[in-house]
């Protein structure tokens, strides 16, 4: 459904993308993941056809959205990540509105029912967008995406300032979207959404994709065990900088790397004596977006230094 | 096509849902006019139409001159875009240029054709005014050559201008500039030679002029076709400039 390749852009002397591919599948989610400036948005925006790239392909289906963005436009969807919506309009003509502007004839008016009842709307469709809560709003704002059903639905952390029931609407009108054969690109930093919609994942990292697959492949992959341990007293320094061990409470350390219960004692040696307790830390996809990048992903999206990544590896 | 007229129905719907600015707009010169009529009735009598009541002068004048406030708002609904982050979605349908800008601007076109006339016919009811004679197509065609030349002036102007406050103070000045130098204030052979000079680069000059060809001189289509012809020529040429300068993907910025 959706091909890009090799997408490179720059601003002035950042490279925001360099040689970026993607590729969704109909009925397929990938869930891009990167920290903020990684290049996520600007490799939205390309496919969406706001950002002309520097080099590079970007294809829906048979259509070519560089060399025909009219056409691709009809077949796209996509949720920014400043929700962008008409306050003084309603939610029915906001979403009639936007399905208009897709293309969509008198069946917009069922259709902007149908969404809308889809996003727990349906009781607020003659309410104005500028009396709507902040998590209503955020679901106008998607399903005003997805009002022309997009073959490919592009969602920019559709979640961000969203309350837990709108969270879970929203994933779940993802994944009927998916079921009914849309291709999904869904941005967050929440990884249990990313779990939640059982998506395939790409990791992207300083314009770069740095690893792609499944969940369980990428856990597979690149597993980055670690384990969690309290002592008495304080961690003597060599061993500190050996495990690259980061305090976390009080005489409580994580540190990661090849290391489980066994191999932690053997480093600790003849200090052993000084454990109180270890608790070895399960591979999962914040680890392996530390393996994968050095960086920490979390829920902000900022940038935390892989030596204090090992807090990463505790949910 | 599809976009222009969506993008034109939804501005239409938000000024429906919100219509005080056109209220107040249409208030603020009724409550004007009755303040000069006596003033320009004076004015118009010295300059030779000693049958002038001053309507003929004032109700133009405030239409000519309220007009550029009115018809300045398309640049402040395409800045709003921005503001509302919906511009983005706007870009998103790939719509070129010319219909995004044709979506904002023909509304107000229509807008304030409807404001112009409603305003004329207020006039008449408040201050007496009357075609005395002229045609209501010539002046039909005047208030349609008006707000074509400043619906595309302010369409360039939005197309030039990085944020809300520079149109704001363009449309401000210029209003009062424009309106004052094209003769809305007072008619032109009262104002100073250097001025009844450069007027004719104002399009309220033309404006005024038409008006004044069918309120005092008893005007047909025929007569008011060179200023109609002048602030129509204008229009297509502002407007091709505005196309040609408008970056759908430059940054605007509305009010922090």
């Amino acid at each position: 459904m959706l091909r890009a390749t090799g997408l490179e852009k720059s601003y002035g002397d950042v490279k925001a993308l360099q040689g970026a591919d993607l590729m969704v599948e109909a009925g397929q989610i990938v869930s891009l993941l990167g920290r903020n400036g990684a290049g996520k948005t600007t490799m939205l925006s390309i496919i969406a056809g706001l950002l002309a790239p520097d080099s590079g392909s970007v294809s829906i289906g048979s259509t070519d959205v560089l060399a025909d963005p009219a056409a691709a436009a009809k077949l796209l969807g996509i949720a920014p990540q400043d929700t962008g919506i008409y306050p003084i309009l309603t939610v029915r003509q906001n979403l009639e509105f936007f399905g208009e502007l897709a293309g969509l004839g008198a069946s917009r008016r069922p259709r902007a029912v149908e969404v809308a009842d889809q996003l727990g709307l349906g009781s607020l469709l003659d309410r104005k967008a500028s009396q709507l809560s902040g998590g209503e709003g955020r679901r106008l704002h998607t399903a005003c995406a997805l009002v022309h059903r997009p073959r490919l639905l592009m969602l920019d952390e559709p979640t961000v300032g969203a309350d837990v029931a709108t969270r879970l609407q929203l994933i779940e009108a993802v994944r009927e979207l998916a079921d009914d054969g849309a291709a999904v690109v869904y941005t967050t930093h929440y990884l249990p959404e990313v779990e939640a919609l059982d998506a395939d994942i790409v990791v992207i990292d300083e314009g770069q994709v740095k690893a792609r697959g499944t969940q369980e492949q990428l856990i597979a992959e690149h597993k980055m065990r670690g384990v969690r341990f309290t002592i008495d007293g304080t961690l003597p320094a060599h061993l500190r900088e050996s495990l690259g061990a980061v305090e976390v409470g009080d005489s409580a350390y994580r540190a990661l790397g090849d290391l489980d219960m066994r191999s932690l004692l053997g480093r600790f040696g003849s200090d052993a004596e000084i454990l109180r307790s270890v608790e070895e830390l399960r591979p999962d996809l914040e680890t392996v977006f530390l393996a994968v990048t050095g960086h920490r992903l979390d829920s902000e999206g900022s940038d935390v230094v892989a030596v204090s990544a090992s807090e990463a590896s505790e949910s | 096509m599809t976009a222009l007229l969506a993008i034109t129905k939804v501005q239409l719907r938000i000024i429906r849902n919100d219509p005080w600015f056109l209220v107040i707009m249409f208030g603020m010169p009724l409550v004007v006019m009755p303040l000069f009529g006596k003033t320009m009735g004076l004015s118009l009598q010295a300059s030779g139409f000693a049958d002038a009541t001053g309507a003929e002068q004032v109700v133009p004048g405030q239409v000519v001159l309220f007009g550029f406030f009115v018809g300045g708002s398309v640049g402040f609904t395409v800045f709003r875009e921005h503001g509302w982050k919906t511009w983005d979605r706007l870009r998103a349908s790939a719509a070129p240029s010319v219909a995004l800008l044709g979506g904002f601007g023909l509304p107000w076109v229509v807008i304030l054709l409807l404001w112009q006339s409603a305003l004329f016919a207020a006039g008449s009811l408040v201050l007496g005014l009357s075609l005395n004679g002229g045609s209501p197509f010539a002046l039909l065609l005047m208030l349609l050559g008006y707000a074509l030349c400043v619906v595309s002036l302010i369409l360039l102007m939005t197309a030039t201008f990085r944020t809300v406050n520079q149109l704001s103070a363009f449309q401000n000045v210029g209003a009062m500039v424009f309106g004052g130098l094209g003769g809305a204030l007072v008619p032109l052979d009262q104002l100073p030679g250097w001025a009844q000079t450069i007027a004719p680069i104002t399009p309220a000059y033309w404006a005024m002029q038409g008006h004044t060809d069918v309120l005092l001189r008893q005007g047909g289509v025929v007569d008011v076709l060179p200023e109609f012809g002048v602030l129509a020529g204008v229009a297509i040429v502002i407007s091709a400039l505005a196309v040609g300068r408008f970056r759908v993907d430059e940054t605007k910025e509305f009010f922090a």
